[in-house]
């Protein structure tokens, strides 16, 4: 049994279940699909690496469509849509790539193998919401609640990256042999969403392009494999889901006291919610990899990665996506948060339980950046990952490549 | 192994008391706690000393297991044991110091107090870390702290301005130490520092990294600016962090270097750090005489400095490491001394404006005599630390046969007096100004004068008495460095192995300095309350008049006029305002092509990868 990724997912069902009773977050039936899509999220952890736990992750997308749709808003249905089109396609598009190699098991002959690989790079890249397909992570992001935006990208993303690592160990050629796409589309999203990130006005889309940019860097760790890519994207992840609970958990603080969209426009938010401001500063330092949270761990990891994989160019354009990562938030944090408030404050306080799940979810990454081996994953792999990766037929002599 | 541990131990004992006790102490209290905790920690590391003089490293895990195959260590050493004197030795008197200075900030002691803590540990983790990863953690845990002291009144735009600029500038030009180590490990798969594998692998490229970003924690030109803006922090924040102890970690990094690979590096870095080094001495300077705000100009000061002792380190000889690491100890001492006086003028006047202040002296007669002492001493006025370190640094480019640096060097001490000048006069002499009358001013309170005085009074004697320093904390830091250096120095810091045109120019050196000392002793014999002649750089002012702080400012603007145009801030803002309107054009684009048109992203993304995956 996964000993990390389901407890993760479980702390985060019951935080966002404490913030979201505090500040609500959607009528019932988000209710429902906010709990159905972590018991599908967790049981696919249970299933782990096979076509029950694919069938069970994809049902978790599906249902976190539904989360979406039940905003009500027309904005929020045509976000619901555009969510649902990609969830749609890269399901039928990775369906198809793992049918073509059975799940990692054989490497199909030209030009299939080919196609698979396709498939996957197409497929993964709409899910996760990479440039050039990220067109539904900010539409949802502008057109939800905060927490539903911070649900899908810390449990329905990073059980699909998941997915992806247990993948990296079974058929490993996909992405050693095919090394420059992944890399490429690695960079572009690194580079691209660091960029968009900072043409953002409003926060909550400004958070979402961040998370396409972290799974750029999660993505070029997975690539390059090894002790320290695979160490790196696995506490990079696990970085990521704490720290994107954080920080959309206080900017939707700030909307709950606002009343209205957070954006770069807002001064001195700290007085009225100085909780929720240290929650968002330490949940940003941990995303722009400061140590000692566990972003840092990630960070540090992947760039060892980088080194390895590509070198002083590589290492480059790292820098370059750190740099403006933490150009970006540091404008956040000024501008919205510290400083002097432009108005009397007024508006709702931030309610006691949202600010214990904030702080809890602030503290975590830094307490785990100082003991990260306490979140490595069992040195056995799940049974069926073990016996896949064990058995020749994984690597067959058939393979083209 | 226990006292190779306990000073970092004690420190986050006091941190963990401070969070936990915050809510029932009072701000006097916290201080209090907070000045134990580090006395304590100063003590501890003062039981270091004869190992390290015995050249003895000493080695203790600090987190065994970390990540993977990665563990925090400690690896004690004389250039460790130095920084970590200075951390926690100036540390303990300025947080004496802060007790009565923070007794009256309504709100944040505790967090300021625990922040305090954090950092002195950072900097002793720093100093101690056995490899390159420990270091690289401390060095960023210290650029957190600095960042939010400097942010302390985090609803005062000032503050919060100046916090952005030192995270981002100190964190930006740090990527350059993460991203040397990492080059560093993936060709040598192992990080301490001493290790031989590390040296084969610490290319010059590399070292370049690293200087870059110790150029921007030790505020080298162009990296500098950030430090004037940091001193909206409370006094105390300044003295540790911005004159003390937080600008050194550029300087421990420059210095650690040395140890890998025998210093190869050097060859290929020593002119441009030289050039940056003597480049900021005349920037730092120059800047600091256009000043009128009391801290503002003894940040400019702490930038001149600053490239005092990167010159000396850059000389990469004996004599110019013990320079350079004797400047760092007595800059950590005057600077920190000079900024505390600051504090308690800005405690006692409500202001930091040279403009409203004048004739303190009478009512802060303490605040007054510790910052002559401190003042004569960055000026390198014989009898002081000062003298003593510019001595030796002269020395040791003399021997290189460097005699621009030692222009340099001189032309910088000659402005620093003049700005001294200015400052002193301003503040203590002549009459108070028109703010300051009917305002009652104070003297500092007892444990204010006996932080600041203990540092002054330590000016004097490592003046008198260099050899204190030397035998004890200097040297064993250099031969740690790889270099054998024994001690040859008699009282006042005269080297006694050194001849010809060395003493010779270094003479004329001290004569010139002893002037500038009687010239500021006779200044400080005037009657305080009356006027006082200074010599104006020109005719006679008028009877009654006198040179205020506008006048110089406006004197060193007219004098040094095209240097003001080296400031590197418009350069940063418009790589800002490019970067956003480039972010801005792509959002239009990527908008209008991706977000509205999902299908066409589609698309793209399937033919882009259909034909990569065969072209691959």
């Amino acid at each position: 049994m996964d000993m990390v990724l389901i407890p993760l997912f479980l702390a985060v069902a019951l935080g966002v279940g404490l913030y979201a009773r505090a500040i609500p977050q959607g009528n019932g039936g988000w209710w429902r699909f906010a709990a159905a899509t972590v018991a599908l999220a967790v049981a696919a952890r249970l299933a782990g690496h096979g076509w029950a736990g694919t069938l069970l992750a994809s049902s978790a997308e599906l249902l976190a469509v539904g989360m979406v749709w039940s905003g009500g808003t027309g904005q929020a249905h045509a976000a619901a849509r555009k969510y649902l089109t990609a969830v749609l396609l890269a399901t039928l598009c990775g369906w198809t790539a793992l049918a073509l190699i059975h799940l990692g098991e054989v490497r199909p002959a030209a030009p299939w193998d080919r196609l698979a690989v396709a498939l996957l790079l197409i497929g993964v890249a709409l899910k996760l919401g990479l440039v050039p397909v990220y067109f539904w992570l900010p539409a949802v992001a502008r057109a939800s609640s905060a927490m539903t935006t911070a649900l899908i990208v810390a449990v329905v993303d990073v059980g699909g990256f998941c997915e992806l690592l247990a993948l990296r160990d079974v058929a490993p050629w996909i992405f050693t042999d095919f090394a420059p796409l992944w890399i490429g589309l690695a960079g572009l999203s690194l580079l691209g969403a660091a960029l968009l990130a900072l043409a953002q006005r409003e926060l909550k889309p400004m958070l979402a392009f961040s998370s396409i940019d972290d799974m750029g860097y999660l993505l070029l760790g997975l690539v390059a494999g090894g002790a320290d890519g695979m160490a790196g994207a696995w506490f990079g992840i696990l970085g990521h889901a704490l720290g994107k609970i954080v920080l959309f958990g206080a900017v939707g603080a700030a909307e709950w006291h606002l009343g209205r969209a957070v954006t770069l426009d807002d001064r001195g938010l700290s007085t009225p919610l100085p909780v929720a401001s240290a929650a968002f500063m330490l949940g940003a330092l941990g995303f722009i990899g400061i140590p000692p949270t566990l972003g840092f761990v990630g960070h540090w990891r992947l760039y060892l990665a980088g080194a390895e994989l590509g070198g002083p160019a590589l290492l480059a354009v790292l820098y370059a996506s750190s740099a403006m990562a933490l150009l970006c938030y540091v404008r956040v944090i000024h501008r919205v948060w510290l400083g002097p408030a432009e108005s009397p404050v007024s508006g709702r306080p931030l309610p006691p339980a949202a600010a214990l799940v904030l702080l809890a979810f602030a503290v975590a990454p830094v307490l785990f950046g100082l003991v990260p081996n306490a979140l490595r994953p069992a040195a056995e792999p799940h049974p069926h990952v073990a016996e896949l990766a064990s058995n020749p037929a994984a690597n067959p002599a058939g393979g083209v490549k | 192994m226990t006292s190779i541990t306990l000073p970092i131990l004690l420190l986050l004992g006091g941190f963990v008391l401070q969070l936990l006790l915050g809510r029932w102490l009072t701000p006097v209290g916290k201080g209090v706690l907070a000045t134990a905790a580090v006395f304590a920690s100063f003590l501890v590391t003062l039981t270091l000393v004869p190992a390290s003089m015995a050249g003895i490293a000493v080695e203790a895990p600090l987190l065994p297991v970390w990540d993977g195959p990665f563990s925090i260590g400690l690896r004690l050493d004389g250039l460790s044991v130095l920084f970590m004197l200075m951390g926690t030795g100036i540390g303990a008197a300025i947080l004496l110091f802060s007790v009565r200075y923070m007794e009256h900030e309504e709100q944040g002691t505790t967090r300021f107090y625990a922040i305090m803590l954090v950092f002195i540990a950072g900097l002793l983790l720093l100093a101690g870390a056995a490899d390159m990863l420990g270091a690289y953690l401390a060095w960023e845990v210290i650029g957190l702290c600095s960042y939010s002291l400097v942010g302390f009144w985090y609803r005062q735009r000032a503050a919060t301005d100046g916090a952005r600029k030192v995270l981002v500038i100190t964190h930006l030009a740090g990527y350059g130490f993460l991203i040397g180590l990492v080059l560093v490990y993936s060709r040598a798969g192992t990080l301490v520092w001493t290790d031989p594998a590390v040296g084969t692998a610490f290319t010059s490229g590399v070292a370049a990294l690293f200087v870059v970003a110790a150029m921007a924690k030790s505020v080298m030109f162009p990296l500098h600016s950030w430090i004037p803006e940091a001193m909206n922090a409370p006094t105390p924040v300044s003295a540790l962090l911005h004159s003390a102890c937080y600008v050194k970690a550029g300087v421990y990094l420059i210095a650690r270097m040395y140890v890998v690979g025998g210093g190869q590096w050097h060859a290929a870095l020593e002119v441009p750090l030289l050039a940056v080094g003597c480049v900021t001495i005349l920037v730092g300077v120059i800047f600091a005489m256009a000043q009128t705000d009391l801290k503002r100009l003894l940040a400019f000061h702490t930038v001149s400095q600053l490239g005092y002792i990167v010159v000396a380190l850059a000389l990469g000889s004996d004599l110019g490491l013990a320079a350079g690491l004797f400047y760092c100890l007595s800059h950590a001492l005057f600077k920190g001394t000079l900024f505390m006086c600051a504090g308690a003028i800005q405690h006692a006047t409500g202001t930091r404006d040279l403009r409203e202040l004048g004739g303190l002296a009478t009512a802060m007669p303490g605040t007054a005599k510790v910052w002559i002492i401190a003042a004569a001493s960055i000026a390198g006025v014989p009898l002081t630390n000062g003298f003593v370190a510019k001595w030796l640094l002269f020395g040791a480019a003399l021997d290189k046969g460097l005699l621009a640096v030692v222009l340099v060097g001189w032309i910088g001490s000659i402005l620093t007096a003049f700005s001294f000048l200015k400052a002193t006069v301003n503040a203590f002499y002549g009459v108070p100004s028109k703010a300051l009358i009917g305002r009652p001013v104070h003297e500092a309170s007892p444990s204010m004068l006996a932080g600041m005085g203990s540092m002054a009074g330590l000016c004097l004697l490592f003046g008198l008495a260099p050899q204190l320093l030397m035998v004890p904390v200097v040297a064993p830091a250099v031969r740690s460095l790889g270099f054998d250096w024994a001690v040859q120095m008699s009282w006042l810091g005269i080297l006694t192995d050194r001849g010809g045109i060395a003493v010779t120019v270094g003479g004329a050196v001290v004569l010139a300095s002893a002037m500038l000392g009687l010239l500021v002793y006779r200044l400080a014999q005037a009657p305080a309350s009356g006027l006082v002649s200074v010599y104006s750089g020109g005719e006679p002012l008028p009877a009654g008049d006198r040179p205020g702080a506008v006048d110089f400012a406006e004197m060193a603007e007219s004098a040094f006029h095209p240097v003001y145009s080296l400031d590197p801030d418009p350069v940063f803002l418009r790589i800002w305002r490019g970067l956003t309107r480039v972010a801005g054009a792509a959002q239009a684009v990527a908008g209008g092509a991706f977000e509205d048109r999902p299908l066409l992203a589609i698309g793209l993304a399937a033919v882009a990868a259909l034909a990569g995956v065969w072209l691959v």
